[in-house]
C-alpha cells in the first residue's frame, strides 16, 4: 500500500520534472523508481535516455540554419538507453511511443534523417492523444512533428522506388508539391501543439503556485520554459516556407493563427516579432481591396500569391483533436481593413517594446539598449506609416511621445515627434522639440525652417522666428538650396514685425530690413523659378506704397506661377491702388474662376463691385458667399465636430454656448493678418484650436472657430454694403447675424457705430466706437470714426489725440490723415493741417481698395 | 505611333461596344491576355495629341462605370500616367488642354465619392484601442495603459473619418485640382496589389517629376520635360508616398527609392511635416531590410526568417518593466532609519562591486526573469532551491544595502 502510494507520487514527481525540464533531478528519481519494481527498469532506461539527450541539447544547442553534424560520443549512451527501452518491449504503449519519438530525435541530432523518418513511421503520430495528455508529452509530440518536418526537408523529395517507376516530369512535380504540403502540415501541427503545450504548462504551474503554495514549484521555473530549437522551428518554419514560396495568403493566415492563440510568457517575444512582421506585410504588401479580415476565409484567388505557383492549397487541410485556446468572448474587436489590423498589431507590439525599454545607461548595457531601441524604432516607424496614411497625427504624436524614453540623443525619434506635433497642430510644443533636434543636428537647415514656419504662422513668435531664420542663413555653403528660403523667412519675420510695430520709426526700420531680405532671397534663388521671393518682395513694396515697382515684381511672380492665388490678389489690389478698378475687378474675377471658394478674393470683389458696379451687384456677391459657405461647411468632415452632424445643424444648437464663451476675436476683415493687439485676444482661439484640431486630418489647420469667423465676416461685409446704400434697417439685421456669433467682436461694435451714425445718433455711435476700442485699442477705422465724431461734437483736442494715435498705428491710412487735417484746421493750426492734407492726398493716390496686408504671409 | 499599336487599340475600342452585358465579366478576365494592348494604351496617353486619346479616355471611363472590379482596375492602372499628363499640360500652360483626360479623371472622382445609392461616401476607419479586447489580445495582459487625453477620447472604439464627404466637381480649378487628385490616388492605393509593375513604375516616375520639376535637382535627374514648378499639397505627397512604399517593397527598388528621395526633397523645401513624417519613417524602416529587385513579374520581396523567441535583452538590464515590477523598500528603510533621508535609488540595480557573482548572472540564458520574477514573487516564503529567486532577493537586499549606506 505504502509502496504503491509512494510509487504514484513518484510518477507525479517524474511527470512534473519532465514537464518543467528539470533534467538534473531525473537520475535520482529513476534510482528511486527502480528500487520499487523490476518492471520499471525499461521506463528507467527511457527516462535516463531522455534526460541525457535533453541535457546534451541544452549544453550544445542547435543553431537555426545549422545542420547537425554526425554522431557524438556523448550520445552513445543515450542510444544505449533508448535501444534498451525499445528492445525489451515491456513498456506500456504510451511509453513505447515516447521512446520511439526520442529515438527519432536522437537520429536527427546525429544526422540520420532516414532512420529518424523510419522511427516516425512506426509511431502513428496523428493518433497520439492530445486530450488529457501530460504536459511534457504535448511538448514531445510538438517536437516530433517539427523534427519530422526537418527530416523531410533534408531527405530528397523523390524516394528511389518512385523515381524508378516514374520519371516523367509532371508526376514528379506533383510529387514535390505533395511533399512540400506534407512538410508544411508537419510544421503547422507542431506549431499548434507547441502553443497548446505552452498554454498548458503555464496553467499547470500557475495552479500549483497559487493554489498549493508549493515551495517546490517557484515561478521562476516558468521562464525556464525555453522553446529550444525544435519548438522554435515548429512555430515558425511553416510561415517562413509560405513566404518563401510566395504564398502570402497562407503565410498571413498562419501568422494570424499564432497571434490569435492566447499568449503566455514564453510566446510574448515571438508574438511581438510576428505581430510586427504581419503589420509589415499588411502595410507593404496589401491594399484595401486585397485584404480579408482575420475571421473571414481567405479569397481563393489573390494577387498576393505568386502567380507562377497556382494550385497551392489556400487553407490548412488537417485537424487536431485539441487546439490551442484562442482569444474569444463577446464584442471582440476584429479589424476590417489592412491599416486597422496593422495598427492594432503595432499597438500590441509597441506596448511590449515599450516594456522592454532598457533604461540604464551604464556601458555594460549599451548593447541591450541598442537592441531595445532598434526593435522599438521599427515599431514606431511602422506606426507612423499606418497613422500617417489615415491622417491621425494627433494619435501619432501621443504614440511618439511614449517613444521618448528611448530617445535620449536619438535624432530620428526626436525629429519624428516634432513633425508629428506639427502635423497635429500642437505648434508650441513642436517648436520646443525642434529646438532639441537642432541641438542634435545643427547643420540641417530644414529643422530651423520648420520652426520659423510655426513661429510666423500659428504662434506669431516673431523674435524666436528671427533667431531660427538667422540660423539657416548662417549655415552658409552647407545649405545652398535653403539659403533663399532662409532669407525669405527672415524677411517675413521683419515684415510681420513692421505691421506690429507701433512706432513709425521702428516700422520703417523693419520694412527696410524686410525689403532687403526679400531682395537677397530673390538673388539667392539659384534657379529663377521660385515665385515666392518675387511675390513677397512685391507685397513688401506694395505695403510701403512703391506701387510701380511692386507691379513689376508681381508680374514676375505671375510669370513663374500663373495661377498663384496670392499673386493674383496682390495684382488686383495694386491695380486698385492705381484706381484701375475695372481692371482690378477683371483680375479678381479671373482669379475666382480658378479659386471659386476663396473668401479673401470674394471680400475684395465685394468692395470693388460696390465701387464699379453699384451696391446691388455687391449684395449679390454677398449672397453667393453665403451659399458657398453653406455648401462648404455643410459637408464638413463629421469627425471635426465629433458629433457627426453638419455644422449648419449645429449652428442653432450651439449658439447659446457660443455666446456664453468669452469669444476670441476673428482676424480683422480689414487688415487681414493679425495685428499685435488682436493677437492677445486670439490667444484663446489658438488654445482652443490646438485642443480641438485633434481629429482633423487634412491640411487646413484652422481652429474650429474658423468657419464661424468666415460667416461673421460675410455678414459684416453685407452690412457695410447696406450702410453704403443708406439702408440702416438691413444693415442692422446683418450686423445682428454677426453679433449672434461674436457679440464682443470690435468689428461688430464698429459696424453698429456706423449704423448709429447713419441714423444720426452721434452719442450712440460714440458709445459703440468706445466699446470697440476698449476691446481692440488699435483698430484704426474705429479711431478714425471716433475722431470724426469728437470733431463734430467740437471736442477738438480729444479728437486730435485719437487721430494722432491712429496715425501712429497705421501711418498709411489716408482718411485718418484727412480727418486729422480737418481737426487741426478747426483748431486754427493751418500749417499742420495743410501738411496733413498733403499727406492724405499723397497716400490716397496709392491706396488700395483693401489694405495689402489682407494677403496672408506665411512660409 | 505604329500602325500595329493603332490597330490593337482600335480593335479594343470596337470590341467592347458590341459586348452583351452578360459577357462583361468574361471579357474582363480575358483582357490581361491581350499583351500588346496595355503598352499601346500607354503610348496613346503619352502622346497627347493622338486622335485616339479621346475615344480611349471615353472607353476607360465606360470600363470604370461598368462597376466590374476587373474593368475598374484596368482603368486604374493608367491613373499615374493620366495624372502626369494632366499636370504637365497644366504646368506648361499648353493651350491644347487635355479636356478628355480631365473629363475622365473627374468622372472617376464623381463616381467614387458616392456610394451605390448616390449618397456622399464617407471613408472611415476604426482606431483600435488596447483597452478593448480584440482577436489578438486581452486588455488585462497589456498592463497599464497611459491615461492620456487621446486614450480617453478613444475609449471604446471610435470610427474616425479619413476622407469625405466630398463635393461633386464639374471642372478642375487651381483650388480643387489637388483635392480631386489626392482622392484619386487614394482610390489607386486601395487597389495597389492588383497593379502591374508598369503601373507602379509610372507612379514612381510621376512622383519624381512632380516633385523635382523646376528645382535644381531636375538637372541631376536629367529630366527635360517641363521646367515649371508644380504646386503640390502635403496630402497629395503622402498619398504618393503610400504608393511608392508599395512599389519599393514589391520589386521596384531602384525607381522607388529614387522617387522616395525626390518626394522627401520636395517635402523639405515645402516644409510639409506630414509628408516628411511618413517619408522618413519609410526610409528608416527599410534601412536594414534588403529589398529584392524584381526579376520576374509578380515576384514579391516579402520574406521572413526564423527569429529566436527568447528576449535578446539581457536580464539584468533595467527596463521599464523591471522598474514597474520593482518594489522599492522605501517604507522599511524609512522606518529603520527613522525616516532619515531619501533613499538613493540605484537604477542600475546590480552594479559590479556589489555583486560578487555578477558574472554568473550574466551567463544565464536570456529571458525576462528579473522583471518577471520580481513582479510576481509576492510570496516571501518562496524559500526554494532555485538560485534565480535568490538572485532576485539578493538584488533587493542590494538596494536595501545602498539605502542604508
Amino acid at each position: 500500500m505504502t509502496a504503491r502510494k509512494s510509487g504514484s507520487r513518484l510518477e507525479t514527481e517524474l511527470e512534473r520534472c519532465r514537464s518543467e525540464c528539470q533534467w538534473d533531478k531525473i537520475p535520482e528519481l529513476v534510482r528511486q523508481l527502480s528500487a520499487k519494481l523490476i518492471s520499471n527498469d525499461d521506463l528507467g532506461e527511457l527516462l535516463l535516455g531522455e534526460c541525457k539527450l535533453q541535457t546534451y541539447l541544452k549544453e550544445n544547442p542547435i543553431k537555426q540554419g545549422a545542420s547537425p553534424r554526425g554522431p557524438r560520443p556523448k550520445l552513445v549512451e543515450v542510444r544505449k538507453h533508448l535501444t534498451a527501452a525499445l528492445d525489451r518491449g515491456n513498456l506500456k504503449a504510451d511509453y513505447l511511443q515516447e521512446a520511439s519519438l526520442l529515438m527519432a530525435k536522437l537520429c536527427y541530432v546525429e544526422g540520420e534523417y532516414r532512420d529518424a523518418l523510419g522511427h516516425y513511421s512506426r509511431v502513428n503520430m496523428d493518433d497520439m492523444q492530445l486530450v488529457g495528455a501530460p504536459v511534457y508529452r504535448l511538448s514531445m509530440i510538438a517536437e516530433a512533428y517539427a523534427t519530422k518536418g526537418l527530416c523531410l526537408e533534408k531527405v530528397p523529395a523523390v524516394s528511389p522506388s518512385l523515381s524508378n517507376k516514374n520519371t516523367s516530369s509532371p508526376m514528379s512535380n506533383r510529387n514535390t508539391v505533395d511533399r512540400e504540403q506534407e512538410i508544411i502540415t508537419c510544421y503547422e501541427k507542431s506549431g499548434d501543439i507547441a502553443l497548446l503545450y505552452l498554454q498548458e504548462a503555464e496553467k499547470v504551474c500557475l495552479v500549483i503556485f497559487f493554489l498549493m503554495f508549493s515551495p517546490i514549484c517557484a515561478l521562476p521555473s516558468l521562464s525556464d520554459l525555453e522553446l529550444g530549437y525544435f519548438l522554435e522551428t515548429g512555430l515558425q518554419r511553416a510561415h517562413v516556407i509560405h513566404f518563401k514560396n510566395g504564398n502570402l495568403t497562407r503565410g498571413v493566415g498562419r501568422f494570424r493563427e499564432i497571434l490569435r492563440a492566447v499568449e503566455n510568457r514564453t510566446t510574448q517575444s515571438l508574438r511581438m516579432t510576428i505581430a510586427r512582421q504581419l503589420a509589415e506585410i499588411l502595410l507593404r504588401g496589401m491594399c484595401e481591396q486585397s485584404y480579408w479580415s482575420p475571421l473571414e476565409d481567405p479569397p481563393t484567388v489573390s494577387p498576393l500569391d505568386d502567380p507562377t505557383r497556382q494550385g497551392q492549397a489556400h487553407s490548412k487541410n488537417y485537424s487536431l483533436s485539441r487546439r490551442p485556446r484562442v482569444y474569444s468572448g463577446e464584442n471582440l474587436f476584429c479589424p476590417q481593413e489592412n491599416t486597422e489590423e496593422a495598427l492594432l498589431l503595432l499597438l500590441i507590439s509597441e506596448s511590449m517594446a515599450n516594456r522592454d525599454a532598457v533604461l540604464s545607461r551604464i556601458p555594460e548595457h549599451n548593447n541591450d539598449r541598442i537592441i531595445s531601441l532598434q526593435s522599438a524604432s521599427v515599431v514606431y516607424d511602422l506606426l507612423t506609416i499606418a497613422l500617417g496614411r489615415r491622417g491621425q497625427y494627433e494619435m501619432l504624436s501621443e504614440c511618439l511621445e511614449r517613444a521618448m524614453k528611448f530617445a535620449f540623443e536619438e535624432f530620428h525619434l526626436w525629429y519624428q515627434l516634432a513633425l508629428s506635433l506639427m502635423a497635429a497642430g500642437k505648434s508650441a510644443r513642436a517648436v520646443k522639440v525642434l529646438k532639441e533636434c537642432i541641438r542634435l543636428k545643427p547643420d540641417e537647415p530644414t529643422i530651423p525652417l520648420l520652426a520659423v514656419k510655426l513661429c510666423i504662422g500659428p504662434l506669431h513668435w516673431l523674435d524666436e522666428g528671427e533667431c531660427f531664420a538667422k540660423m539657416v542663413i548662417d549655415m552658409g555653403e552647407k545649405a545652398v538650396e535653403f539659403r533663399a528660403k532662409g532669407y525669405l523667412a527672415i524677411g517675413l519675420v521683419y515684415s510681420l514685425k513692421a505691421t506690429d510695430a507701433s512706432l513709425r520709426s521702428t516700422q520703417e526700420e523693419y520694412q527696410r530690413k524686410a525689403l532687403g531680405a526679400f531682395q537677397r532671397s530673390l538673388a539667392q534663388s539659384l534657379s529663377p523659378t521660385d515665385h515666392l521671393a518675387a511675390f513677397y518682395l512685391a507685397l513688401q513694396l506694395a505695403v510701403s506704397r512703391q506701387i510701380p515697382e511692386a507691379l513689376g515684381y508681381v508680374r514676375q511672380a505671375l510669370q513663374l506661377q500663373g495661377d498663384d492665388v496670392h499673386s493674383l490678389h496682390l495684382l488686383a489690389l495694386l491695380l486698385s491702388a492705381q484706381k484701375h478698378y475695372h481692371d482690378a475687378l477683371n483680375i479678381i474675377e479671373m482669379a475666382l474662376s480658378e479659386y471659386p471658394e476663396n473668401f479673401n478674393l470674394l471680400y475684395t470683389k465685394v468692395k470693388l463691385e460696390s465701387m464699379c458696379r453699384g451696391p446691388e451687384e455687391a449684395l449679390l456677391t454677398c449672397k453667393h458667399m453665403l451659399q458657398i459657405w453653406k455648401s462648404f461647411y455643410n459637408l464638413t468632415n463629421p469627425s471635426d465636430s465629433g458629433r457627426g452632424s453638419s455644422l449648419l445643424d449645429r449652428a442653432i444648437a450651439d449658439r447659446r454656448q457660443l455666446n456664453a464663451m468669452t469669444l476670441p476675436d476673428f482676424s480683422d476683415p480689414e487688415t487681414g493678418s493679425v495685428h499685435a493687439t488682436s493677437i492677445a485676444a486670439s490667444r484663446v482661439e489658438q488654445a482652443l484650436s490646438e485642443v480641438a484640431s485633434s481629429l482633423q486630418s487634412s491640411a487646413p489647420k484652422q481652429g474650429p472657430m474658423h468657419p464661424w469667423m468666415t460667416l461673421a465676416q460675410i455678414w459684416l461685409h453685407a452690412a457695410e454694403v447696406y450702410t453704403s446704400m443708406s439702408k440702416p434697417a438691413e444693415a442692422t439685421a446683418c450686423t445682428q447675424e454677426a453679433a449672434n456669433l461674436f457679440p464682443t467682436s470690435h468689428n461688430v461694435l464698429y459696424m453698429r457705430g456706423q449704423i448709429a451714425e447713419l441714423r444720426g445718433n452721434l452719442d450712440e455711435a460714440k458709445r459703440w466706437y468706445e466699446e470697440a476700442l476698449s476691446i481692440n485699442p488699435t483698430h484704426v477705422k474705429t479711431m478714425q470714426r471716433l475722431g470724426l465724431i469728437l470733431h463734430q461734437l467740437q471736442r477738438y483736442s480729444l479728437s486730435e489725440k485719437v487721430l494722432r494715435d491712429a496715425v501712429q498705428v497705421n501711418s498709411t491710412a489716408h482718411d485718418v490723415w484727412n480727418s486729422l487735417g480737418e481737426v487741426l484746421q478747426a483748431q486754427g493750426n493751418a500749417a499742420a493741417a495743410t501738411e496733413c492734407f498733403l499727406t492724405a492726398l499723397e497716400l490716397e493716390a496709392s491706396s488700395p481698395i483693401l489694405p495689402f496686408t489682407i494677403i496672408p504671409r506665411a512660409l | 505611333m505604329l500602325a500595329m499599336d493603332q490597330g490593337v487599340v482600335e480593335e479594343w475600342l470596337s470590341e467592347f461596344k458590341t459586348l452583351p452585358d452578360s459577357a462583361v465579366s468574361n471579357y474582363a478576365s480575358s483582357l490581361k491576355d491581350k499583351g500588346a494592348l496595355v503598352p499601346a494604351l500607354y503610348k496613346v496617353i503619352r502622346e497627347n495629341y493622338s486622335d485616339l486619346l479621346e475615344p480611349v479616355c471615353h472607353q476607360l471611363f465606360e470600363f470604370y462605370r461598368s462597376g466590374e472590379p476587373q474593368l475598374q482596375r484596368f482603368t486604374l492602372q493608367f491613373l499615374p500616367e493620366l495624372l502626369w499628363s494632366l499636370l504637365s499640360v497644366s504646368a506648361a500652360r499648353d493651350p491644347h488642354t487635355s479636356g478628355c483626360i480631365e473629363a475622365l479623371l473627374l468622372g472617376i472622382y464623381n463616381l467614387e465619392i458616392v456610394d451605390k445609392d448616390g449618397q456622399s461616401k464617407v471613408l472611415s476607419f476604426t482606431v483600435p484601442s488596447l483597452s478593448k479586447p480584440s482577436v489578438y489580445h486581452e486588455p488585462s495582459a497589456i498592463g497599464s495603459i497611459a491615461l492620456t487625453e487621446g486614450a480617453l477620447a478613444n475609449h471604446g472604439l471610435s470610427r474616425v473619418v479619413y476622407s469625405g464627404p466630398h463635393l461633386q466637381r464639374e471642372t478642375f480649378t487651381a483650388q480643387n485640382r489637388f483635392e480631386v487628385l489626392t482622392f484619386l490616388l487614394l482610390c489607386y492605393n486601395a487597389a495597389l496589389s492588383y497593379m502591374t509593375s508598369t503601373s507602379l513604375q509610372s507612379l514612381c516616375q510621376l512622383s519624381s517629376r512632380v516633385c523635382i520639376c523646376g528645382y535644381p535637382r531636375q538637372h541631376l535627374r536629367r529630366y527635360k520635360g517641363i521646367s515649371a514648378r508644380l504646386t503640390v499639397t502635403s496630402d497629395f505627397l503622402v498619398q504618393l508616398i503610400t504608393g511608392i512604399h508599395y512599389a519599393l517593397c514589391n520589386g521596384e527598388v531602384e525607381l522607388g527609392s529614387k522617387a522616395l528621395d525626390d518626394v522627401l526633397y520636395r517635402a523639405q523645401l515645402e516644409l510639409f511635416p506630414e509628408a516628411l513624417l511618413v517619408g522618413n519613417a519609410i526610409k528608416s524602416s527599410l534601412h536594414g531590410a534588403a529589398l529584392k529587385s524584381n526579376n520576374k513579374e509578380g515576384a514579391r520581396s516579402i520574406q521572413v526568417e526564423i527569429t529566436p523567441t527568447s528576449s535578446r535583452i539581457s536580464r539584468n538590464a533595467v527596463t521599464s518593466l523591471s522598474i514597474r515590477g520593482h518594489r522599492w523598500k522605501r517604507h522599511e528603510s524609512d522606518a529603520a532609519l527613522g525616516g532619515v533621508g531619501i533613499p538613493e535609488i540605484s537604477v542600475t540595480g546590480v552594479s559590479g562591486e556589489r555583486m560578487p557573482n555578477g558574472d554568473s548572472l550574466r551567463l544565464r540564458p536570456d529571458g525576462d526573469t528579473l522583471g518577471a520574477a520580481s513582479e510576481v514573487s509576492l510570496d516571501p516564503r518562496g524559500h526554494d532551491s532555485s538560485t534565480r529567486s535568490q538572485e532576485v532577493r539578493r538584488q533587493k537586499s542590494n538596494n536595501k544595502a545602498s539605502f542604508l549606506s
